[in-house]
């Protein structure tokens, strides 16, 4: 059983490293041959994931790595299993829906090599339970995302994009080797269950101290104010990267890293209101701003930032179940609509929503699945949005501040307003431009069919799924509800009504008073002004110049030559030795 | 003032070691730095071995030596390999010409 289980956790990040390396030996094999053999290792990384489950509880691998950081451990609990299996079965789907999307592009096994290498590192960061190799896996995940936005790497703005989302990301990985060496430092231990269990051996200033490095790392990874001006600029990436990475998984990490450690954290003062605060911010402000763009992808990551807020707020409200679930329908409703978008680019070429409409009469099936998962994004009742999403309301409303809830709730009209919005401009109305869709590829039909059922049905998982957190996480605390006691739950809860109240008001205002749209046209200037004043962009924009000038500074020092580079050697040795002589070391 | 056999030895590794330096820092042909590379680590073998010896840890030293000596035989034969390559490529030896990263 023990043997199973550690082959089945290892090969479940393995299959994909190793695919990763089959590709990079077959670059030249042909363009089929590519594509599948990369759709075979995720399929395969997928089964073995989602055979984990049957595991169903806390069990552990342990390879001996030795030396300062302790062993690479791999510990199978509910939020790891939950986020291997989002992972590994988006990127299986994404795979499949690229085998479409990018047929004929050049340097495929560089694609999809980065691509699987991604989806092993993400689980390796979702399942392991030491620090250091959570830590590693974080940075894995980091690159990989940095070289795929810039896949396309003669686009000048894809490479920005990819440096920037890059050095904002990294600045979260700071925060987590800072707040992981505060642990180190204090129990010498990096093993989560034992800093768990050690809690109280650190002083109290040690642990916020640490809580709030942690809090940075998560607000770059998730993109949330003030750090979120990348994932918008991460959209150049191919449309199956942008439905992978930053919808389904990637960002979800530093949702998934406070979840984790939400025992640990939850005592700092200021830690849970400071993540409320952030939630609640970064909720409304990128719903605001996905209701004034015209940029198809653009408003769908600013709508994944908002709903990655949702799930924030929740960890900060302390429902940790409500926000994993909503994690788990974003995931399938967001990669539904990514990869709906992705269809619809493809097959018309621009991205531009005042240039489409009307396309739902020459794309009927693809109209279908979009309003699937814009209905699951907006949170209509039976979408799995719908049950996620009114969890974490409900956990706001009894357990959170008032100010925080009306702001959520707000958002959720603002949210409501923009689906519709963008359904609108692309699908339905007259057509604004004369355009001649190419047909949609069965392959492309088939994923988006899988993400539409998951949508549709993923609800019915919540009780199953609260279960086995509580079953399989001794830190947290959980209440699981069968499916029969959340209806009555959440039928008789008043502030459901008033919740969808709120949702219908978004869409008919969109749909029915015209003077809106103007008056939000009107906003988008003073949206603008906000976003510049505030700061947040110049803000990041200051970030990754500084960096990336300090390094061309830095060059000059890369003379590329081999004697120079053996004389600076040779100094660092006689440093060395100094150092020694002294007593330095 | 008379030598002992470990001050001898020592000599000897700080010849090597300074002439493979000395090569290293002043040469720019590739074949020849790989040789400087090798006259380096030679005296660094060398040096293990006087140092098994005077704690009295021959075993040791000589099975870190071997080590040594093996993974310097690959180095070698890699940069050889690649040397070749670049001659073929590039047609010149000289480190100058061929480096990409200078600018």
């Amino acid at each position: 059983m023990d043997a199973i289980f550690s082959y089945l956790v290892s090969s479940t990040i393995g299959l994909p490293w190793l695919g990763s390396l089959v590709l990079v030996i077959l670059a030249r094999a042909n363009e089929k041959t590519q594509h599948w053999i990369a759709f075979l290792f995720s399929l395969l990384s997928t089964i073995c994931a989602i055979s984990l489950i049957s595991f169903n509880g806390p069990a552990a691998v342990i390879f001996p790595g030795g030396g300062v950081f302790g062993d690479i451990s791999l510990m199978a609990d509910g939020l790891g299993i939950m986020l291997s299996v989002i992972a590994t079965g988006i990127g299986c789907i994404s795979i499949l829906f690229s085998t479409a999307y990018m047929k004929g592009e050049k340097q495929l096994s560089r694609y999809y090599s980065l691509m699987l290498f991604f989806i092993g590192a993400m689980v390796g960061l979702v399942l392991s339970s030491n620090l250091f190799y959570t830590f590693v896996f974080w940075e894995i995940t980091a690159v990989c995302s940095y070289a795929l936005i810039s896949f396309y790497n003669d686009d000048p703005k894809a490479v920005r994009g990819g440096m920037k989302a890059f050095i904002i990301t990294q600045l979260g990985g700071v925060g987590l080797l800072v707040g992981s060496l505060i642990l180190y430092g204090t129990l010498h231990t990096l093993h989560i269950p034992t800093i768990m269990l050690k809690l109280t051996n650190i002083p109290p200033g040690v642990l916020s101290l640490a809580g709030f490095g942690f809090l940075i790392a998560a607000v770059a990874k998730s993109a949330q104010v003030p750090l979120h001006t990348w994932l918008p600029d991460a959209m150049e990436a191919p449309t199956p990267i942008s439905a992978l990475i930053h919808a389904a998984t990637m960002v979800n990490a530093g949702v998934y890293l406070l979840a984790r450690f939400y025992p640990a954290f939850y005592t700092v003062p200021g830690w849970k209101d400071a993540i409320i605060m952030i939630g609640a911010i970064t909720a409304i402000l990128s719903a605001i701003m996905a209701a004034t763009a015209y940029d198809l992808k653009r408003v769908l990551a600013y709508s994944t930032i908002s709903q990655l807020a949702y799930m924030v707020y929740a960890v900060g409200v302390g429902d940790i179940f409500a926000s994993q679930f909503h994690l788990l329908s974003h995931a399938l409703f967001k990669a539904l609509l990514f990869l709906a978008a992705g269809a619809v680019i493809h097959s018309i070429g621009t991205r531009d929503m005042r240039l489409m409409g009307g396309l739902g009469r020459k794309m009927p099936f693809v109209r279908s699945m979009f309003i699937i998962g814009a209905l699951g994004l907006a949170g209509i009742p039976f979408f799995n949005g719908f049950w996620s999403k009114d969890a974490i309301l409900a956990a706001g409303f009894s357990h959170g501040p008032m100010w925080a809830y009306l702001i959520m709730l707000i958002t959720t009209g603002i949210t409501a307003y923009y689906t519709t919005r963008c359904v609108w401009m692309v699908f339905l109305g007259e057509p604004r431009t004369e355009i001649h869709p190419h047909p949609v590829s069965p392959v492309m039909k088939a994923s988006l069919f899988i993400l539409s059922i998951g949508t549709l049905t993923s609800w019915g998982m919540g009780g199953r799924l609260a279960e086995f957190f509580e079953h399989s996480l001794p830190f947290h605390h959980f209440h699981p509800l069968s499916i029969a006691e959340r209806f009555a739950e959440v039928f008789t809860f008043p502030m459901t009504y008033g919740t969808l109240l709120v949702i219908a008001t978004g869409m008919v205002v969109y749909l029915y008073i015209k003077r809106v749209r103007g008056v939000v046209h009107d906003f988008r200037g003073i949206i603008q002004f906000a976003e510049n004043g505030l700061g947040f962009d110049a803000l990041n924009a200051v970030v990754s110049q500084v960096t990336i000038y300090t390094a061309e500074a830095l060059r000059y020092t890369q003379t590329g030559v081999l004697n120079w580079n053996i004389f600076g050697m040779l100094l660092g040795m006689i440093a060395m030795l100094g150092l020694i002589e002294m007593g330095g070391l | 003032m008379t030598l002992t056999f470990p001050d001898l030895v020592l000599i000897a590794v700080m010849a090597l070691f300074g002439i493979g330096l000395y090569a290293l820092l002043t040469i720019r042909n590739l074949i020849r730095i790989i040789v400087a590379l090798q006259v380096l680590v030679k005296g660094v073998i060398l040096l293990i071995i006087l140092a098994g010896y005077l704690t009295n840890q021959i075993g040791m030293a000589q099975s870190m030596a071997l080590t040594v000596i093996v993974a310097d035989t690959i180095v070698a034969v890699l940069g050889m390999a690649l040397a070749v390559q670049i001659m073929r490529k590039k047609k010149s030896l000289d480190t100058s010409d061929i480096a990409e990263l200078k600018r």
